[in-house]
C-alpha cells in the first residue's frame, strides 16, 4: 500500500514536471496537465473547465431525457424503442444478476445515470471545439492556453465523486439488505484467525475501490486524450482517425466498466458470508 | 497525500459540487426518462398479457361455441331422421289402413249386394209362388166351369 502510494507521488511528480515542462514551452510544446484548469473563482469555488464540461453533459442529458420522456406513447417511435431498448435491456441484466426485482429497480436509476453521465461525457470528448476554444493568458512565461471545455473524465474529482456515490451505495445497499452486525461480519470477524485475516484483506479491498475506480476511469480517459493529442501533434490528418475511433470504444466500455462494477459489488455486499 | 491532491486538482468543494451534480442528474433523469419509460413498459407488458389471456379466453370460447354448434347440428340432423323415419311408418301404416278400411268397405257392399240378390230372388220365388197358385186356382175353376 504504502509503496503504491510513493509510486503514485512519483508518478504524480513526474507529471508535475511534465506539466511545468510544458507550461514554460507553452507556445511550442505540447500542454498537458493532469489537473483541470481554473478558469475563475465563484463565491470561493473554483470553476474548472471540466466543471463547465460535466455542466455541457447534464444539460445535455437532460434536453434528450426531457424529449424523449415527454413523448412517450404506447405505441413507440424509433427513438424511444431505443431507449425502451436500452432500459429494458439494463433493467432485465440487473433483476438477473441481483436475483432481486425490486432492488434491481431500485438501483436502476443509479447505474443507468453512471453509464449515461459517464458515457455522454466520454463521447463527447471527441466533439469538435472542445480543447480548442480557450483563455489566452499573458504571464511570465509567455502565452498560457487554458481551454474552456475539458472532457469531464480527465479530471479525478469527477471519477472520485462518481466513484464516492458508488462506494456509499455499495455499503448502504449492503447494510440495509444483510443488517449492519451481519454485514459488519465481512470485513470484522473474530470467529477464528484466518476468518480474522480475511476480514481484513476484504476491508482493504473495500476501501481501495475508491481508489480503483476513479483512476481507472480517470487514467484510460486521461491517457486517451493524450495519446491523440500527442498523435495529432505527430501527423495531423487520417492517422488519429483509428486512434479516435478506439477511444470512443474505450469510452463506451469504461462507462459500462464503472456501472457494471458498481452493479456487481453491490451484488458482493448483498450476498451473506457463507457459514462454514 | 496533498502533493497529490494538488497534481490531481483535488479540491473538496469541486468534489461535492460534481456529486452533486451527479446526483442532480439523477433524479433529472429518473423524473423525465426512467420513470415514464418503465411506466410505459410496465403498461405495456400489463397490455400484452391481458391481450394473450383475451384471446386465450376468446379460443376457449370458441371451442367452447364449435362444440355447441356440432351439438346442436348432431341434434337437429337426429331429429330430422326421426321425423322422417316416423313419417314414412305413419305414411306405410296409412296406406294400409287405407287398404283395408277399403277392402272391409268392398266386402259390406258386396255381402250387401249379395243380401239384397238374395232377397229379390226370394221375393220373386215368393211372388212367382202366388202367381202361380192363383193361377192353378183359375184353372181350377175353369176346369170345374166346364165340368158343369
Amino acid at each position: 500500500m504504502e509503496d503504491g502510494i510513493t509510486a503514485i507521488e512519483h508518478g504524480a511528480d513526474a507529471a508535475a514536471a511534465v506539466a511545468e515542462a510544458a507550461g514554460a514551452h507553452a507556445d511550442s510544446g505540447i500542454h498537458i496537465a493532469l489537473a483541470a484548469e481554473q478558469l475563475g473563482v465563484f463565491f470561493g469555488i473554483p470553476i474548472t473547465n471540466t466543471l463547465i464540461t460535466s455542466w455541457a453533459v447534464i444539460l445535455i442529458l437532460f434536453v434528450i431525457a426531457f424529449f424523449v420522456g415527454r413523448s412517450i406513447k404506447m405505441i413507440p417511435g424509433r427513438v424511444q424503442t431505443l431507449f425502451e431498448t436500452m432500459i429494458s435491456f439494463i433493467l432485465d441484466y440487473m433483476t438477473e444478476v441481483l436475483e432481486d426485482a425490486k432492488l434491481a429497480r431500485k438501483l436502476f436509476p443509479l447505474i443507468t445515470t453512471l453509464f449515461l453521465f459517464i458515457f455522454a461525457s466520454n463521447i463527447l470528448e471527441f466533439t469538435p471545439g472542445i480543447g480548442s476554444f480557450g483563455l489566452i493568458e499573458h504571464t511570465a512565461l509567455g502565452e498560457v492556453f487554458t481551454p474552456i471545455l475539458r472532457s469531464v473524465n480527465t479530471d479525478l474529482n469527477v471519477t472520485l465523486a462518481l466513484a464516492i456515490i458508488a462506494f456509499v451505495t455499495i455499503e448502504v445497499v449492503g447494510v440495509a439488505t444483510l443488517g449492519f452486525v451481519k454485514y459488519t461480519k465481512k470485513f470484522i470477524n473474530f470467529s477464528s484467525p484466518l476468518a480474522f485475516l480475511v476480514g481484513i484483506i476484504e476491508l482493504f479491498s473495500e476501501v481501495a475501490r475508491l481508489i480503483s475506480f476513479s483512476f481507472r476511469l480517470f487514467g484510460n480517459i486521461f491517457a486517451g486524450e493524450v495519446l491523440i493529442l500527442v498523435i495529432v501533434s505527430f501527423v495531423p490528418y487520417f492517422i488519429p482517425v483509428p486512434m479516435m475511433l478506439f477511444e470512443v470504444f474505450v469510452g463506451l466500455i469504461q462507462a459500462a466498466i464503472f456501472a457494471l462494477l458498481t452493479l456487481f459489488f453491490v451484488k458482493m455486499a448483498i450476498t451473506p458470508v457463507p457459514e462454514h | 497525500m496533498e502533493e497529490i491532491a494538488s497534481v490531481f486538482g483535488l479540491n473538496w468543494k469541486l468534489l461535492l459540487i460534481q456529486a452533486v451534480n451527479f446526483g442532480v442528474l439523477l433524479l433529472v433523469l429518473r423524473y423525465f426518462l426512467y420513470t415514464p419509460v418503465l411506466k410505459m413498459l410496465d403498461e405495456r407488458r400489463e397490455k400484452v398479457e391481458k391481450g394473450v389471456k383475451d384471446a386465450e379466453a376468446a379460443g376457449v370460447r370458441i371451442q367452447e361455441i364449435e362444440d355447441e354448434r356440432d351439438g346442436v347440428l348432431k341434434e337437429a340432423s337426429n331429429e330430422a331422421s326421426n321425423i322422417l323415419s316416423n313419417s314414412k311408418e305413419r305414411s306405410v301404416e296409412q296406406a294400409s289402413q287405407i287398404t283395408t278400411d277399403a277392402n272391409a268397405q268392398a266386402e259390406t257392399i258386396l255381402e250387401s249386394a249379395n243380401l239384397r240378390s238374395q232377397e229379390l230372388k226370394e221375393q220373386a220365388l215368393r211372388e212367382s209362388k202366388e202367381e202361380i197358385g192363383k193361377a192353378a186356382i183359375l184353372a181350377a175353376e175353369v176346369i170345374l166351369r166346364d165340368k158343369k
